[in-house]
């Protein structure tokens, strides 16, 4: 406040923000090309039918498809069941990570990070080979004879599942763990002091105050599970066919390219729903918990 | 940006200039091992004979490259190879020169493959493969025994495309090979066909999207019945899986030869491929490759070892209970076929 009352140093200031600014001109440009740019042609090819003539008979044709609906239904099943497990997972792990000693937590850190240096194509292959009927878990489960038979756990929903939840797992976790990191462990001890139990001090203290993190995790899985193709291409066995299935099987087995960027169109629209909605929510959260502390 | 026109354009001067001392052609191959069988067996002994200079390209979307060559008119091939319903899928977008049947042999095609475009030369087949640790000596059959869940329980695995399924499925049902366009061309023939499949979809554990994959599936025994392409199914038989197939009930595909619309050397095109695909070329090609030839005329005079005629789809001993994969049908039908086919997985 006191910088912007001198006007030598707020030109400097503005001098200063506009050289930053420019640094970010090459991103920029890079976003324009390889992002805009493809999009306007992906919605002008929407218009297009395979003659080269406009026409909205491609978003009549997708619209009117019952396959687009059951790929929706599939794509909204995957991503909210990964999420709820990421969530019932994530959330005590992070707690654990938190709440650990320093080097206990960077150890326990790196076993989480590990996975996600890995490419995504090893991983799901790597879950073939431990899901599959002869393969590792099944084995183990018929020796130590828990099981008869072996269990279907790939080339289903399951077996998606898992492969979905271990690669975003790590996501979700980062902004969770950053989140319970920062709460002042001053209002734990407080809370603490006061009587409150283990259970008290997570439901009333640590959840609402990470409740920021969880969010900005819950954004980011349920926005990147939204386009997976490969673990649902590989573990689903042909019969889990989210959105992004549908865009390749238009374009390789029908050739259709109108149709396939319509689908394009679904998904982006789809995200930029979610995205706003879950904004949304969490500045009524805000807002809410603002109102609350000012009562 | 002038100078690719440029450089083209002294070629094409410097070609002029130079007294031609050959007839040249370009065939344009898939590559690969598929491309150097095709060199090695058949158009190089070919060019020879004729006193041809040929120019080999690779491309492994024949389609793509063709209608990009003839829609732009800088058409640079004068052969191009493609699978059969991408031939006729190019004929229809009158992207091939009709085939000269004055140069080439008409006897040299079976009726049921011919094509006005795209010259069949070699076959696969998709097959009934099976587990020999789980089936033993008793696999199914026939498609109908296939069918039979009670008589077989076993896990299976089929392909995630309607291509050839469709066929199988008639099979299945009673329909006898040489029927089977027959009943596909009624309104209700395809629907006979989609709701065979629907019959066995809860034993289906795997739709399978690509060829290695269905191999896999077979090797570790993740599936007992797998219906795949012989090629496949011969590979893991040969590498030692407990696995073994048959080809009766087959559904034959088959790649094809054509000359791209406004080809420069399209009389040459024509000759080459009449003595590139003489049978004992398409024979030999089996020296490389499990693609047996198209012509029957190639299986007379053990011009193959008897021993490899089991291993190939149009081995007069296999082709008697196939359906040779109907490339037209699938240009007029295939769309409505696979949304018919994707329905019924999602169902």
């Amino acid at each position: 406040m006191t910088i912007a009352a001198d006007p030598v140093l707020a030109a400097d200031g503005r001098r200063e923000r506009r050289f930053f600014l420019s640094l970010s001109l090459p991103a920029l440009c890079i976003v324009g090309l390889a992002a805009i740019l493809p999009l306007l042609w992906i919605i002008r090819q929407s218009f297009l039918t395979t003659a080269g003539e406009y026409t909205v008979g491609n978003y009549d044709k997708v619209l009117s498809s019952g396959l687009t609906w059951s790929a929706l239904a599939a794509t909204l099943e995957l991503s909210l069941g990964t999420l709820v497990v990421c969530i019932l997972l994530g959330t005590p792990l992070a707690l654990a990570l938190a709440s650990a000693r320093p080097r206990v937590a960077n150890v326990l850190m790196a076993f989480v990070m590990l996975p996600l240096w890995t490419s995504i194509l090893v991983r799901t292959y790597g879950w073939l080979v431990l899901l599959r009927r002869d393969g590792l878990i099944n084995a183990a489960l018929t020796a130590l004879g828990l099981t008869a038979e072996p269990l279907p756990l790939v080339y289903n929903f399951t077996g998606t599942l898992i492969g979905m939840v271990h690669y975003m797992l790590p996501l979700f976790l980062l902004p969770v763990y950053a989140a319970m990191r920062d709460i002042d462990t001053n209002l734990i001890r407080a809370a603490a002091s006061m009587g409150a139990t283990l259970g008290q001090v997570i439901r009333t203290v640590i959840l609402p105050l990470s409740a920021g993190g969880i969010f900005s995790g819950s954004i980011i899985v349920f926005i990147y599970t939204i386009g997976f193709f490969i673990t649902p291409a590989v573990l689903g066995g042909g019969k889990v066919n989210p959105l992004a299935i549908r865009i390749e099987r238009t374009l390789s087995t029908f050739q259709d390219w109108g149709s396939a960027s319509v689908l394009g169109i679904l998904l982006l629209v789809l995200m930029a729903l979610i995205a706003v909605m879950f904004l949304t929510a969490r500045r009524l959260m805000a807002y809410n918990k603002m109102g609350a502390a000012h009562a | 940006m002038s100078w690719l026109p440029r450089i083209s354009l002294v070629v094409i001067a410097v070609s002029a200039a130079l007294p031609a001392y050959a007839q040249t052609v370009t065939i344009t191959t898939a590559g690969g091992d598929y491309g150097k069988a095709m060199k090695e067996a058949m158009w190089e002994p070919a060019a020879k004979e004729l006193g041809y200079d040929v120019h080999e390209e690779t491309q492994s979307d024949g389609l793509a490259a063709l209608k990009m060559q003839v829609t732009s008119g800088a058409v640079t091939t004068d052969i191009i190879h493609l699978g059969s319903p991408e031939g006729a899928q190019a004929a229809a977008q009158s992207l091939l020169e009709p085939l000269d049947y004055k140069i080439i042999d008409p006897k040299s095609v079976p009726a049921g493959a011919k094509s006005d475009y795209c010259y069949p030369f070699d076959s696969y087949g998709t097959v009934m493969s099976w587990n020999t640790k789980t089936l033993g000596e008793n696999p199914p059959k026939t498609w109908a025994e296939f069918w039979d869940v009670a008589k077989f329980p076993n896990r299976r695995a089929l392909r995630a495309n309607a291509q050839d399924l469709i066929e199988i499925a008639l099979l299945s049902d009673g329909v006898a090979p040489a029927d089977v366009y027959t009943v596909l061309s009624t309104p209700e023939g395809l629907q006979r066909a989609i709701k065979r499949l629907e019959a066995i979809k809860p034993d289906v554990s795997v739709w399978w999207t690509s060829g290695a994959q269905s191999a896999q599936l077979l090797k570790d025994g993740e599936a007992d019945l797998v219906v795949t392409w012989n090629g496949r199914a011969q590979t893991v038989k040969a590498d030692g899986g407990a696995v073994d197939y048959t080809f009766k009930g087959s559904v034959i595909g088959t790649d094809c030869l054509g000359v791209p619309k406004g080809a420069q050397n399209k009389d040459a095109a024509m000759k080459l491929i009449a003595a590139m695909t003489q049978p004992a070329r398409v024979a030999k090609l089996t020296d490389f490759i499990a693609y047996g030839p198209v012509n029957p005329a190639a299986y007379e005079g053990d011009l193959i070892p008897k021993d490899r005629l089991k291993t190939l789809a149009t081995a007069p001993e296999n082709a008697g209970t196939s359906v040779f994969s109907n490339a037209d049908w699938w240009v007029k039908n295939g769309e409505a076929a696979q949304k018919a086919f994707d329905e019924m997985i999602s169902r």
